[in-house]
């Protein structure tokens, strides 16, 4: 579970580098008075996937926020193409996905994409500064296969299931697993160990 | 046949070692000045959303019935979506409620290259109600559920 947004925490984006993607003007003006508001020093703007791509061919960011429906190449198309064909220090950026329509198809698309995570229009201060924090928090691995290129998929690692012994590092002891990890497949795993 | 291997890595987080720098500010000033900055923009934000309902409705709505079949779903799509944008400014209005299930209608309408203009209709005339009457908290969710219903029936349920 990610931490909530709380009011105490201090956070500094005086120098961190934004890329700005949107089609809409609006929105586009909306999402850039709240990251100003923010603190954020260096805010670029970009009104198209394209205009976005050329940018980060030549300069390094910190953090894309991009809308998903553009005309043209989508936000989904770009952090695609970000994460293989941006410049070597952005492909493993931190991108945040913003949206009006987010069933959770489109959710599964932007995770699949390779973004790191996907924001809910019409937007609140509140959501995109957590969220930001999320990404400057992100603690997930990156995962390169022939089919995908970005943050690992999955949230949160509840170990492998009942009775069955780990095979990665990272597998937490059934000792520290949740109640539910155990219970699966209506068995009780400790009985079973020879 | 080989699979191609799975590379599994720490990649660098720049902008977690910038928002930890010394300075800044904290999180319930940030949100303070992130509104202050938003409040200029509520006039125009709210005039976008207007012109966006009635260029649906001159598009998409019962006035433009002789030609509003040859629309593209993708339009109609873009508009309500613009609504969605600047709906931040009416919080608890349900006009950003009524823009989404509107999203999903026309989502619908075009997995099944079908127009079903009854609920659009439904959804302009809900929108403009949620936009310009003085309705309670409970006659505004009512909207939505029943708009809700609307947008999920799928064409094969008519």
């Amino acid at each position: 579970m990610r931490e909530p947004l709380h009011a105490s925490t201090r956070i500094n984006l005086e120098k961190v580098e934004v890329l700005l993607v949107d089609d809409s003007v609006p929105s586009l003006n909306l999402l850039s008075q709240v990251l100003l508001g923010f603190g954020i020093g260096n805010l670029t703007r970009a009104d198209s996937a394209k205009r976005a791509q050329t940018l980060l061919r030549e300069r390094t960011f910190d953090l894309v926020i991009s809308a998903t429906n553009m005309a043209g190449v989508d936000g989904y198309e770009l952090v695609k193409w970000l994460r293989r064909g941006a410049l070597e220090a952005n492909r493993y950026l931190a991108v945040i996905l913003v949206s009006g329509h987010t069933p959770p198809s489109q959710v599964f698309k932007g995770r699949d994409a390779g973004a790191n995570f996907t924001i809910a229009k019409p937007i609140t201060p509140k959501i995109v500064l957590e969220r930001i924090l999320w990404a400057a928090k992100e603690d997930r691995q990156f995962i390169e296969c022939e089919a995908y290129l970005g943050p690992d998929r999955r949230f949160k690692n509840d170990g492998p299931p009942a009775g069955a012994k780990g095979r990665r590092r990272e597998d937490p002891p059934q000792a520290l697993r949740p109640p539910g990890a155990t219970a699966q497949g209506g068995f009780d795993a400790e009985k079973v160990k020879p | 046949m080989t699979t191609a291997p799975v590379r599994k890595f720490r990649a660098p987080n720049r902008l977690s070692m910038l928002v930890r720098a010394n300075g800044g500010m904290m999180a319930k000033d940030a949100l303070a000045a992130a509104d202050a900055a938003l409040e200029p923009l509520r006039a125009e934000s709210l005039a976008v959303l207007d012109a966006a309902l009635v260029e649906i409705e001159s598009q998409f709505g019962r006035s433009a019935a002789a030609t509003r079949a040859a629309g593209a779903y993708q339009d109609l799509y873009t508009l309500a979506l613009r609504i969605i944008d600047v709906s931040g400014f009416l919080p608890d209005s349900c006009v950003d409620q009524a823009a989404i299930s509107f999203c999903a209608l026309v989502d619908n309408c075009s997995e099944a290259k079908a127009w079903r203009w009854d609920a659009i209709d439904v959804h302009i005339n809900a929108l403009r109600l949620l936009r310009t009457s003085d309705l309670t908290p409970d006659q505004r969710r009512a909207v939505i559920d029943g708009l809700n219903k609307v947008s999920q029936r799928r064409i094969d349920d008519n």
